[in-house]
């Protein structure tokens, strides 16, 4: 084995994302890894390729360095399409333009690879920032790219495409789930494997499940589905009288979602929370977690809940939800869109104590096969694999 | 130390080997050593072994036997023996490993901690244009999973049985001591199987780790070099002898089991095949073979394969040839019919002997197959020849033999006949000759033609070289295309006959009759004079030329512009961008029923009414598939998405239809759409449905749009307006409560019965033949799809042949499957129960019936109209309603008839139909007010009124 070698003194590993900052939960995690890594004695470097459109407050000064590649943003164009648009100059000199800057920017990579010491990893931790890597010389580097989404979701957007084109050339991919990995092997990617994300914390706390609360949590877009949790609400709440839904979370669907509440009839047993900066404070006061989501990846929401002891209905909308939750053994999982059997989950919870709480403990122990120093020893076990 | 060994064993395969070692040198997985076993090769195999191992030391070493084995076995032992590494693995020296394979097996084996890992083989046909690659078994491969024991999968045992595209863990090998046999073919079923059965915990991988690299020279085998194919057997068989003792040592029964399916599927299949095209005493040794292998496999696995596969083992145990080679035909090419079949008691068989024993009685049952029901050009007949004369030159006389399956072909009907001569690859010609002679000649048709080769065929030359022989015959006006099986004519001894090619004598001069590889007869262009060949070489080389790729490429390209016209695409733009600038035009109105499937529905009673009235309108149906029927004859037929249906919908004033106009077409403001739906609902609908629910917001936008171009919709009761109407999302003011106009003719069935107290059948139960005496019975039970929304194949879920036995002489059944289902009865039910799938309209179906059995079907709120009795078969209630997208309501509390769940229940229903009715009598009032209350027998009276009279507003 290799590992002592190559870990004394660390290494040197750089995360490479479309930005170093951009509001989401790519970049919570990074900079989660980041410093578990920087605590295991590895050095950070983090890279974005362009600055963000709307910047996540990371606090305080940041324990590793990051660089951002562009000053200027790459100019944006599309792929040329048929004889129209092959023949549209102004679209071929800005593509060549972005091209060759492309190259500028991966010089810059390249420079900060070969310094590295032997051993040294990027973590390419979304397939955008791949276009600038596999331009840059990595023979001194192995490169681990990532897609932080299901293989569902992926297959909508035209990610699909660039993932199997771009990280194709990585020397690994990882994906959140054996499932998600299979699917990829499956499409012809033969440089694929699975690590989940980590559990954002352990609450010293846990609920005791004794308020008659079902909670929601997720920003109220479209993908999280809290639609389709009003309608199972429905069916629910009037077998449940003495129960409440509290939603905590903000987004641009908040008007019409309680629009549709006021027209169920559901005012007198939702409570609309806003979002919250107490997660924990906020999960002590549930006895069941609800998530109707049309798509998920890892969702740190289920873990969350898991981890304080409250058990969770949802819908099997990914691989990384069946993954978290182990249906019917420490929580319950409902066909994606079926509110029908949503609510006869959410209702089963509600209605059997004693289901909850049993359901609740084994959570919580369940959920610690993903606590950071699990999965940190994972990585380091990924990293001295790659290179026997 | 490294990690993995892997075995390379070479045998006269100098030139590939280093690329075979490369691929393993080259693996992106590092600790790997690469161990060559060369079996004592008479090429330079073993010194490039030697250079590799000098090139690469301490990773390469090069090993010879001291004499050849013959085989795979002794060298992959001896690599096994000298291996050092962790995990072993087989590598042939004309294959590669994929370069993660090595990589992707090891994290498997260590997150597992399994005994061995299984990846999939992809299989490479690399003499193919492009290297066509098939994926081995690859359902096996589907995901990763991990097995505690091979009886958790018996399939990876009995399909995957190579021992190459895996990774042992050495210390397993030598604890099990497990070899490769010695002197035997097939090794590598008895290796995996041993492996298989004695690995703690197996792996399996999706990825691709082995390509198997398969050159297949297209040079057809004659006879004499088939003989190495008996010696093959008898391995093979040797082979799974042992492998069965295996099983049978660990008490692996069920395993046996399924192995014998797979023999029966698969390994007897490979030889059945050939058995028409070898000679009598190959026949006899593998019938002996066969035989005494067979005498060991289970008698129920011969249910569990495919009908031919069970009847040609069957036939073959019992030495029956005559039989059994038209069954190997039938097995080789399937649809094609060579057997004359035979009826006993309402059944179809393949034979009439056996049937006295019960065993050949169910295998020799084809009933199933439909070819007692099924029109003739449905399937291919087979057409044997008996005699092949040539005068030498350029003429020929043939004369052959076609079954007739049960008679089909009367002997009244009229026959006439043609020979066809037909080029294979481009069928820019063909030459036909009309038959000579064609009559019925005990249970066959004989023919016999005669044909001037040498002054009629003007093949091109090259790009055509093998003319297909083809028999069509006549019969009633029908075409029956036969391709004709050379059979036990010996056809390579014939002469070549003399041929003049379009492009010239130089490129052929001789066309030679000769045996395709299902043994039909067909005819290829030969060069025999020396210039010809030196043609043929010619442009042969010069096709494979840059020159050539050129023009392939720009033909390539000519063929995807024609594609691209037609494709759905370019149609939607040339609807919207063309012809939805046209003007629209007063009085053109489109029809449509199920997706063009039916004349049929409510679409139907509106235009029937309109032409009733007469009024002046333009009528465009549209029809799906290939040839309309039964659509009336003054009116425009238009198909489904074809240019002229896309320009009359962009034209029409009035859109009528009763599911839905392409969901991407969108509707002019000036046309109308009256959207007439085609049923009540029990199941949710629309947006209630958890597929619809799960869109994003942008398709559920989509959706709705296309439900918006609604600007009526017909409903029968307010059940609608709470169920589809809301499901829908629809506008209230685009509710017509005006019921259904197809239910108008039932109204008026049911009011006609009440004033005169007498029931009138109508002209269906005449072109039916239903006897005057017997109760009419119409099963019309609903499609099933599974959760992707495939439908399901339909069985009718009671026997029927029971049905009729028991009830045949007081009822008779109708059945109808939807429209997407095919049922096949035996003759044993004729005149007792009937098949009406093909009728496009059920409405008059259900004004005939006297009773209604159904499940779920929106027939129920229709023919409950009629007040009659009714039974709910709802075998499989709880899966329905709940697995796939919930009920509006529980049909088990409002059905107004007995609701049942088995087949004896269903049958005691239907015993006591007439003595229980009055007690539902109630229960379908309340159901008709609830569902039907706006079905009031003047539907589409109103819909003509308010659209189509003159002064009428839209």
């Amino acid at each position: 084995m290799t590992e002592q070698t190559a870990t004394a003194g660390g290494r040197d590993i750089f995360f490479v994302s479309n930005s170093f900052d951009e509001l989401g939960g790519v970049t919570t995690w990074s900079h989660q890894m980041a410093r578990l890594f920087l605590e295991r004695g590895h050095r950070i470097h983090i890279v974005g390729i362009t600055d963000s459109d709307v910047p996540q407050d990371l606090g305080c000064r940041l324990p590793y360095p990051t660089t951002t590649l562009y000053e200027v943003r790459p100019p944006k164009v599309g792929p040329a399409l048929g004889l129209k648009g092959k023949l549209n100059l102004v679209a071929r000199l800005r593509r060549a333009a972005r091209t060759a800057g492309m190259h500028e920017q991966a010089t810059k990579l390249s420079r900060m690879f070969n310094a590295a010491r032997p051993g040294a990893v990027v973590i390419v931790t979304q397939v955008w920032a791949m276009e600038w890597v596999r331009l840059a010389d990595t023979s001194n580097v192995t490169v681990i790219g990532m897609s932080h989404e299901s293989y569902e979701y992926s297959k909508a957007t035209s990610r699909f495409g660039r993932v199997k084109k771009y990280f194709a050339e990585a020397d690994h991919l990882l994906l959140l789930t054996q499932e998600d990995a299979d699917l990829w092997i499956r499409q012809g990617l033969d440089n694929v494997g699975y690590m989940p994300n980590p559990l954002p914390f352990m609450p010293d706390e846990p609920s005791q499940r004794t308020e008659k609360v079902v909670l929601s949590m997720g920003r109220l877009t479209d993908q999280k589905g809290i639609d389709m949790l009003l309608d199972a609400w429905a069916e629910a709440a009037p077998l449940n009288p003495d129960w409440v839904l509290q939603i905590y979370g903000d987004g641009e669907d908040e008007e019409a979602l309680k629009k549709q509440c006021t027209h169920l009839g559901l005012d007198s047993s939702v409570e609309w929370r806003g979002r919250t900066g107490d997660v924990p404070g906020a999960l002590r006061g549930g006895s069941v977690f609800v998530q109707s989501s049309r798509g998920e990846g890892f969702p740190l929401a289920l873990m969350e809940a898991m981890a304080a002891a409250v058990p969770c209905a949802a819908f099997d909308c990914a691989p990384g939800v069946r993954e978290i939750i182990r249906d019917g053994e420490d929580g319950l999982l409902a066909a994606p869109g079926n509110t029908h059997e949503l609510a006869q989950r959410l209702n089963t919870l509600m209605s059997d104590q004693e289901l909850r709480d049993q359901m609740g403990e084994l959570a919580r122990k369940n959920i610690q096969r993903y606590t950071t120093d699990e999965i940190v020893r994972r990585w380091e076990e990924l990293f001295a694999f790659l290179e026997r | 130390m490294p990690d993995v060994s892997v075995v390379v064993i070479v045998y006269n395969d100098a030139g590939r080997l280093p690329t075979a070692v490369q691929s393993v040198l080259g693996q992106t997985y590092q600790s790997v050593e690469v161990l060559i076993v060369d079996d004592c090769s008479k090429d330079r195999s073993f010194q490039v072994a030697k250079e590799l191992e000098a090139a690469h030391p301490g990773r390469v070493r090069a090993f010879q036997l001291p004499e050849n084995s013959g085989g795979c076995g002794a060298p992959r032992n001896y690599g096994i023996s000298e291996a050092l590494g962790a995990y072993v693995m087989f590598l042939d020296s004309d294959d590669v490993l994929e370069k993660n394979a090595c990589r992707n097996m090891i994290a498997a084996a260590e997150r597992t901690d399994a005994d061995l890992v299984s990846g999939m083989c992809v299989r490479v046909y690399v003499d193919s244009r492009h290297a066509k690659t098939v994926e081995w078994y690859p359902w096996l491969y589907s995901r990763s999973r991990t097995i505690e024991s091979i009886t958790e999968l018996p399939d990876l045992l009995v399909f995957d049985t190579l021992s190459t595209n895996k990774c042992y863990r050495r210390s397993f090998v030598l604890e099990h001591n497990l070899q490769f046999p010695v002197g035997i073919h097939y090794e590598d079923l008895l290796f995996s199987a041993q492996a298989y059965v004695a690995a703690g915990r197996i792996a399996l991988i999706p990825n691709h780790v082995y390509f198997w690299n398969i050159s297949e020279k297209a040079s057809t085998k004659s006879i004499s070099n088939r003989r190495h194919e008996i010696a093959n057997f008898e391995h093979r068989v040797e082979i799974h002898r042992r492998v069965d003792e295996l099983l049978q040592a660990n008490g692996y029964e069920d395993l046996k089991f399924h192995k014998d399916v797979k023999f029966l599927k698969h390994d007897l299949v490979l030889h059945l095949r050939d058995l028409p095209l070898v000679d009598h005493e190959y026949r006899r040794e593998f019938r002996d073979l066969a035989d005494a292998y067979l005498a060991a496999v289970a008698p129920d696995a011969y249910d569990e394969v495919q009908p031919f596969q069970a009847i040609c083992a069957y036939l073959l145990r019992r030495n029956d040839w005559a039989n059994l080679l038209p069954a190997a035909q039938a097995l080789a090419s399937p649809g094609k019919l060579t057997s004359s079949l035979v009826e006993r008691d309402g059944r179809v068989y393949w034979c009439a002997e056996h049937l006295d024993d019960p065993e050949g009685a169910r295998i020799l049952d084809v009933t199933g197959l439909g070819y007692h029901t099924r029109p003739l050009t449905s399937f291919s007949l087979g057409n044997r020849l008996t005699s092949y004369l040539d005068n030498g030159v350029g003429k020929v006389r043939l004369s052959g033999s076609v079954v007739n399956p049960l008679g089909r072909v009367t002997a009244d009907a009229k026959l006439a006949g043609t020979l066809e001569l037909r080029a294979r690859r481009t069928s820019l010609q063909s030459f036909r000759f009309p038959l000579t002679s064609l009559a019925h000649d005990g249970d066959a048709l004989k023919w016999t033609a005669e044909a001037d080769i040498a002054g009629t065929l003007r093949p091109l030359g090259v790009i055509d070289a093998v003319w297909d022989v083809w028999v069509n015959l006549e019969v009633d006006g029908e075409t029956l295309r036969t391709r004709v099986a050379v059979g036990s004519i010996d056809v390579d001894s014939a002469h070549a006959l003399q041929v003049r090619p379009r492009l010239s004598r130089l490129v052929a001069d001789r066309i030679k009759p000769s045996a395709s590889k299902k043994g039909n007869l067909s005819y290829v262009l030969a060069a025999e004079s020396r210039l010809s060949a030196r043609t043929q070489n010619l442009i042969q080389h010069a096709l494979q030329s840059k020159a050539a790729d050129l023009t392939k490429t720009s033909l390539r390209k000519v063929r995807k512009a024609k594609k691209d016209l037609h494709s759905g695409r370019t149609k939607i733009r040339v609807y919207h961008e063309v012809f939805s600038k046209l003007p629209v035009k007063k009085g053109l109105v489109v029809f449509e029923s199920h997706l063009g499937k039916q004349y049929s529905d409510s679409p139907k009673a509106i235009y029937e009414e309109m032409r009733r009235q007469g009024v002046q309108f333009k009528a465009v149906w549209s029809y799906a598939g290939n040839q309309p029927t039964g659509f009336p004859d003054d009116v425009t037929l238009v198909k489904r998405w074809s240019y002229p249906y896309l320009r009359a919908l962009a034209q029409a004033e009035f859109w009528i239809d009763n599911q839905g106009f392409p969901l991407k077409l969108t509707k002019r403001d000036e046309t109308t759409y009256i959207q007439t739906w085609h049923g009540s609902a029990l199941k949710r609908m629309g947006f209630h449905e958890p597929r619809l629910k799960l869109r994003s917001r942008a398709g559920q936008d989509d959706f709705q749009r296309t439900l918006d171009r609604f600007d009526h919709f017909l409903i029968r009761s307010e059940h609608d307006a709470e169920t589809l109407a809301k499901g829908f999302r629809l506008r209230p003011e685009v509710l017509t409560r005006t019921g259904y106009p197809r239910n108008d003719k039932l109204v008026a069935a049911r009011k006609r019965e009440a004033e005169t107290g007498s029931r009138e059948r109508g002209a269906l139960a005449a072109e039916l033949g239903i006897d005057e005496a017997k109760t009419v019975l119409l099963y019309a039970p609903t499609f099933r799809a599974n959760a992707q929304g495939t439908v399901k194949r339909f069985e009718p879920p009671f026997d029927v042949e029971d049905f009729a036995w028991r009830f045949g002489d007081r009822y008779t059944l109708l059945i109808r499957s939807h429209y997407l289902n095919q049922v096949v009865l035996p003759p044993s039910v004729q005149g007792r129960v009937l098949d009406v799938t093909g009728l496009h309209d059920i409405t008059p179906l259900l004004a005939l019936a006297d009773g209604l059995i159904t499940d779920y079907s929106s027939v129920m709120f229709d023919y409950s109209l009629l007040d009659r009795p009714m039974i709910f078969f709802a075998y499989d209630y709880e899966e329905y309603a709940n697995e796939t997208r919930g009920t509006y309501f529980d049909l088990r509390e409002k059905a107004p008839g007995p609701v049942v769940t088995t087949e004896s229940e269903l049958f005691a229903a239907i015993d006591e139909l007439k003595a229980t009715d009055t007690e539902y009598a109630e229960a379908r009032r309340r159901f008709v007010a609830g569902f039907g209350e706006y079905d009031q027998g003047d539907a589409a009276q109103q819909i003509v009124a308010k659209f189509f009279t003159s002064g009428s507003g839209k």
